[in-house]
């Protein structure tokens, strides 16, 4: 699951899936606002075949988040 | 796992392997792969980097640019617009206005968006956002509905009459979807117009609007929300949090739709249809069951196959070049159509027939080269994954629908990209087939023919030439836009483009039809010419592959030169912009007569011919005709 998390990021925020890390998050990474914050969201979605609450999105603001999000979902 | 996972690592780094080669069409048909029939939005994302990364001359896409107006978030698209460009060999550029800014944009003649000098504008606009009242869950008080639907047709007329004054763009305006849960739910109707119909009304008046102005077209957004039904379509948490009500899972049906009219504003319409036989027109193998044993007629599965052949019956008389390209006996084919009473099609719907037991992608050469069709405006259908691979391997450029396993999805899978979707259809398109059947003939006279000019003389011909008008208006457009072989520059126009410049004194707007002897060609070319000064200066000159080889061009700038000289020009200027097809018209000037000039650019594409020695006569075998403006 990670390495797909990674992938998706990598795609929509323009990173080099390896150099992501537990820290990387929204406030780091300048590519991360607030229109492809919705569209990795919405990818994950697509992805993993889940459906994520405003509440969920509004707290996968990292790549932990998101990775602890997605797996309570799963 | 999930089914539709994130492309794999080989067929990412097949793709950009191919766009640092600077291989397009590799690029296309692993873009198309990646994309797949539901395209992931990363993946979308991944194809529109690598593509905007690439300089625009690496790479041998067609450029449009596409401003984006709209009443919601629609940015989610783009990354699908870009990429599925991609796929059909445009290089999408993007505006996006800022949400709910159209009427402004609009508006304001100093806007970015006519800054951006659009080829195309798209207004999405949801209904709720044009016509709050009707989409309310609450009884608007003291509101006349059917007053706020008029006005709201006023408004979108009043908008398209300033875009037109403002920009010669083409535009397109989304229509609109009823509202998924009606105010007065099961008695929506019953009491007065109901919601439903109100929003018709609406959709009514935006279609006839289009009709009646130049270069405006409908998206027929109702139609893309009905076809995936309403609940599927929004997404209601998406709509209040990001205002951005398409689902996401919906997304790429919005921008498939787009790039059908880009697709179309490109020239890139495809204009023939080639068909395997066996499990694809019928089911079963011929050449093992007989013609009375291949499944066709009203039970299933033979139903399916009956549905399917209508669906392509209906292609050919909206214009659609149809041709056969079958692994079988011949003769067992001719038994079949003539034996087997449930078929639609009949042999001679088909303008070329290729049954034998050559390759696919050979019997697609011989095909394209007897009609004189480029490959890329094919479409190959088989039923066989095998037949499919050669052929897009072999011939990158033609366009393969692998037909799914069970034929009731066959018609989807054959209309649903819209392929064949033009912006207008002519009088011409309606007759093509049979167009293409006189030519055939036609090429057979000229086998029997003693000589060229013998074959000249016998085919008749006569030239007309007339003053773009209201009636040719349409095709005139529609020849710039799909003409690549014989077209001296390839400059695309749209009908709006056209009539500002025939309006234009200086400008020499003309269209030529040919009859012979087999029938009424229509009308297979354009001139477009200025007259500045001393010099006239041919902007377009295109002719239909239909007739060419017949000195039709010879006599089109004979018509050039006439006209020059009248109007005090002593030169005729003419320029060549080769690209990868239009070959055959690259030595029109050299064979004319016209020299070279050296001194811009050194680009040897400039030629000038000095009238003093007469101009260019009109063969002798020519009957011309020419019309004089109508009033």
């Amino acid at each position: 699951m990670e390495e797909r998390v990674k992938q998706i990021m990598g795609d929509v925020l323009d990173l080099d899936p390896h150099s992501i890390s537990g820290d990387t998050a929204m406030d780091s990474v300048e590519s991360w606002d607030s229109l492809t914050h919705i569209n990795l969201c919405l990818s994950l979605e697509q992805d993993f075949q889940v459906s994520f609450t405003v509440p969920e999105m509004e707290a996968m603001l990292s790549y932990e988040d998101i990775v602890r999000v997605l797996a309570e979902k799963l | 796992m999930a089914n539709n996972e994130v492309a794999p690592d080989s067929s990412r780094q097949a793709f950009l392997s191919c766009l640092e080669a600077g291989d397009t069409s590799g690029a296309m048909r692993c873009a198309r792969s990646l994309l797949g029939q539901s395209p992931q939005a990363g993946t979308a994302r991944l194809v529109r980097r690598a593509v905007e990364r690439m300089s625009s001359e690496y790479l041998a896409l067609a450029p449009l640019r596409v401003a984006l107006l709209s009443s919601f978030s629609i940015e989610f698209v783009h990354d699908f617009l870009v990429a599925l460009g991609l796929v059909e060999g445009l290089r999408i550029e993007l505006y996006q206005a800022g949400f709910g800014q159209f009427r402004q944009d609009i508006l304001n003649r100093d806007s970015r968006l006519y800054a951006f000098h659009p080829d195309v504008v798209i207004v999405a606009v949801e209904g709720k956002d044009l016509v709050p009242d009707l989409y309310r869950y609450d009884a608007p008080d003291g509101v006349d509905l059917e007053k706020a639907v008029a006005e709201a047709g006023q408004e979108l007329s009043a908008l398209t009459q300033a875009f037109r004054e403002r920009s010669p763009a083409t535009l397109l305006i989304h229509n609109f979807a009823p509202p998924a849960w009606r105010r007065l739910g099961i008695l929506d109707g019953q009491l007065g117009p109901s919601q439903a119909e109100l929003v018709a009304i609406l959709n009514g008046t935006l279609a006839k609007l289009c009709r009646d102005s130049r270069g405006v077209h409908t998206v027929d957004y109702a139609a893309l929300v009905q076809r995936a039904g309403s609940s599927a379509w929004y997404d209601d948490r998406m709509a209040l949090y990001a205002r951005a009500p398409i689902a996401p899972s919906v997304l790429p049906q919005v921008a498939k739709e787009y790039v059908k009219f880009l697709r179309a504003l490109a020239g890139k319409t495809k204009k023939c249809l080639v068909l395997d036989l066996d499990n694809t027109l019928w089911g079963g193998i011929l050449g093992e069951e007989g013609p009375q044993g291949i499944r066709l007629g009203p039970d299933y599965p033979g139903s399916a196959y009956v549905e399917f052949q209508r669906a392509v019956r209906g292609l050919r008389q909206r214009g659609v070049v149809l041709a056969i390209a079958s692994k079988n006996n011949p003769a067992d084919v001719e038994e079949a159509f003539a034996a087997n009473h449930h078929f639609v099609l009949r042999p001679q719907d088909f303008s070329v027939v290729r049954v034998g037991w050559n390759a696919k992608s050979q019997s697609l050469r011989e095909i394209a080269a007897s009609l004189n069709i480029a490959l890329d405006h094919i479409v190959f259908v088989d039923d066989n994954p095998a037949e499919c691979d050669e052929v897009a391997h072999a011939l990158p450029t033609v366009t393969v629908v692998a037909l799914p396993a069970q034929p009731e999805h066959f018609v989807r899978a054959l209309l649903e990209p819209g392929y064949f979707d033009g912006l207008s259809v002519s009088a011409e398109d309606l007759r093509r087939s049979e167009l293409y059947q006189q030519r055939d003939q036609a090429e057979e006279l000229r086998a029997q023919s003693e000589s060229l000019e013998d074959f000249y003389q016998r085919l008749e011909m006569e030239v007309v030439f007339a003053p773009v008008d209201k009636a040719s208006l349409a095709r005139a457009a529609q020849l710039t836009q799909k003409t690549n072989q014989f077209n001296v520059t390839t400059v695309r126009y749209t009908e709006a483009e056209l009539l500002e410049r025939q309006a234009d004194p200086p400008w020499l707007v003309t269209t030529i039809q040919v009859r012979d002897r087999f029938g009424d060609n229509g009308i297979v070319g354009v001139i477009m010419a200025r007259v500045v000064g001393l010099e006239a200066e041919i902007d377009t000159l295109l002719l239909s592959c239909r007739v060419i080889g017949r000195t039709v061009e010879t006599a089109m700038l004979a018509y050039i030169c006439e006209h020059a000289s009248r109007r005090g020009a002593q030169r005729v200027r003419g320029r060549i912009m080769p690209t990868s097809k239009n070959a055959p018209v690259q030595d029109l000037y050299e064979r004319h007569g016209f020299s070279q000039r050296s001194d811009r650019e050194g680009s040897g594409n400039d030629w000038t011919l000095d009238l003093s020695g007469g101009g260019i006569a009109y063969p002798e075998w020519l009957k011309i005709v020419s019309e004089v403006p109508s009033a």
